[in-house]
């Protein structure tokens, strides 16, 4: 029999504010000591009231629009149920009844075509805190500095079939938002994070089959392998009757390669959601829609169109630039100063993304300074600094952002020089002490000239016109 | 209300309640069950959703960064702490 597996994701996204979102403290505790960025509001403290941060609602109306959903312009803030020594206060602030954004719509596109999933909701809520099990045997740990830390969550409809659909998918919620500069996610770094919903039903059939959730996937690549797993796994269960399926939250071990039960799976009335008493309904006004509204980046497709049409760049160039909003903005500050597309295309796809890959960035990691880019594009076109040695400042730039690419090349004696006479010099003694290079040349060999060519550059430490240099090396060859 | 449903609500709130106090909670849901009912009677067809009783919406402020406590302030009275962490007894195996 033929399946097909249906699956919903809730991706939890780090919303990138300086403050967590009921309180003033820091959300970025990264490195901190433990229990540094806590207040009695984030420690659950009786008698203390949440304050909304309006950044927060900022970035949750923003990542709503981004994918297309209607936005609740009055949201509310209700209480979710359950014991852990993670949750101080024994709930956690979340959204039910009236979320920030529903129904909306994200296109993927995959080896088999363009899909649209679509979004049930998006809701804003506080993050749990970290539990450390290993400091000693007989205690957990337990450090708040996460606690209340904003997030939001972005709940599918089970409109995904494949591991493909879902890296699919993700990716495309990574890139709308990161172009909104809402938030960082990068699994590596925890700030985003997803949990699958995975059913299995004979193809063609509309009930749907019995549903596992499951958790701790901390790439995408092992969510890939868990849905391969877990489809596997209830189909298996399904024909050969191996076990018996039930609806469970389940843990993923990528090491394994397997997902284990972890509990039963509590059903919304278990958390006993009731909207917050000491959180008033926030209401978003015309103005403040508006002025988000007004504030979204041009889409990704939009501005690969604009750069095909306004730039002229090929449909690979732009489809390779527009990957990474941090990518344009160096290539369209580059651009901003050199005037020639191509060039500051050609240097931010393959100048730019080798030094990515050397220095295992991601290009969201991007800190260079765009202009400065552009400089340095303007001094190698025009021939004042050598291509080799304009990567060399390339290099330099993502060690120094602050860095001036002329004042660089002139400190480090990288301009090109146009003094023919100091390049005749070289030459000459280049020649001179390689005479058997030259009966090579002058018998066929072409490469004996490179030979020659390369051991000048050297000489002159790559600050010389090419064309220049091989005129004159040419001239003194053939007169030897 | 039943005891099956009593039982699942002292497991969500990791209670313990002695006979005496089970017959009290019944006894209390059971009523609060017929002012339910009573509730029912009443015709919402039209009536807008509200989503909160009091007529005032939340007010918000801005994301500024501020350290209004030290973690030795609120831990002055945690029964046990380690390292600047909280301690609980241990809830993983």
């Amino acid at each position: 029999m033929q399946y097909e597996t249906v699956i919903g994701l809730e991706v939890h996204v780090e919303l990138a504010t300086n403050s967590k979102i009921f309180c003033s403290c820091s959300a970025h505790s990264f490195g901190a000591e433990p229990n540094a960025h806590v207040c009695p509001a984030c420690c659950g403290m009786p008698g203390m009231l949440p304050v909304v941060n309006k950044r927060v609602v900022d970035y949750g109306m923003k990542a709503g629009l981004m994918l297309n959903c209607d936005i609740n312009r009055v949201t509310t803030f209700d209480k979710k149920s359950y014991y852990y020594p993670d949750l101080p206060a024994a709930y956690q602030t979340t959204q039910w009844f009236a979320p920030v954004a529903v129904n909306g719509l994200v296109e993927i596109e995959t080896s088999k075509g363009k899909k649209q999933v679509r979004i049930k909701q998006i809701h804003m809520e506080e993050d749990a805190g970290k539990l450390v099990h290993d400091i000693r045997e007989d205690t957990t740990h337990v450090d708040y500095n996460r606690t209340s830390v904003p997030l939001i969550e972005i709940v599918s409809q089970p409109d995904l079939s494949s591991a493909e659909e879902v890296e699919a998918y993700l990716e495309r919620l990574k890139t709308l938002l990161r172009y909104a500069k809402v938030a960082e996610c990068e699994m590596a770094h925890g700030t985003m994070r997803c949990d699958v919903n995975l059913s299995v039903r004979p193809a063609g059939s509309d009930v749907l089959g019995v549903r596992t959730e499951m958790k701790n996937m901390n790439s995408v690549e092992a969510i890939k392998r868990a849905i391969e797993y877990e489809t596997a796994r209830h189909i298996d269960a399904i024909e050969n009757h191996t076990e018996v399926l039930v609806q469970e939250t389940r843990r993923w071990d990528d090491i394994k390669g397997k997902s284990y039960a972890m509990r039963t799976k509590e059903t919304a009335g278990d958390y006993r959601y009731f909207p917050d008493p000491n959180v008033m309904p926030v209401v978003i006004d015309d103005e403040w829609f508006d002025r988000i509204k007004a504030s979204l980046p041009e889409f990704p497709e939009v501005k690969r169109a604009r750069y095909m049409d306004e730039y002229g760049l090929t449909a690979y160039d732009a489809e390779q630039l527009t990957k990474s909003i941090a990518l344009c903005e160096c290539f369209e500050a580059a651009y901003s100063v050199c005037k020639n597309a191509k060039d500051a295309a050609n240097w931010s796809i393959s100048e730019v993304m080798s030094i990515l890959n050397v220095r295992k960035m991601t290009y969201d990691q991007l800190n260079i300074n765009g202009h400065a880019l552009g400089e340095l594009i303007l001094l190698v076109s025009e021939g004042k600094v050598g291509r080799a040695n304009g990567k060399k400042i390339l290099a330099a730039m993502f060690e120094d952002t602050a860095l001036q690419p002329l004042s660089f090349a002139e400190a480090n004696h990288m301009i090109m020089s146009n003094d023919t006479g100091l390049i005749e010099s070289v030459a000459k003694a280049v020649v001179e002490a390689d005479p058997k290079a030259v009966s090579d040349y002058k018998s066929g060999k072409e490469k004996a000239l490179m030979a020659l060519f390369g051991k000048c550059m050297k000489e002159l430490k790559g600050n010389c016109d090419p064309q220049t240099l091989r005129e004159i090396l040419v001239n003194i060859v053939n007169a030897q | 209300m039943d005891r099956e449903i009593l039982r699942h609500l002292e497991m969500l709130n990791q209670l313990q309640l002695t006979e005496e106090q089970k017959e009290a909670a019944l006894a209390f849901f059971a009523a609060r069950e017929q002012d339910n009912a009573l509730l029912d009677t009443i015709d919402t067809e039209n009536v807008e959703r509200m989503v909160h009783v009091m007529p005032i919406m939340t007010v918000v402020r801005e994301d500024v960064v501020k350290q209004t406590f030290t973690r030795e302030a609120l831990q002055q009275d945690a029964p046990e702490t380690d390292e600047g962490y909280w301690c609980v007894p241990r809830v993983v195996e």
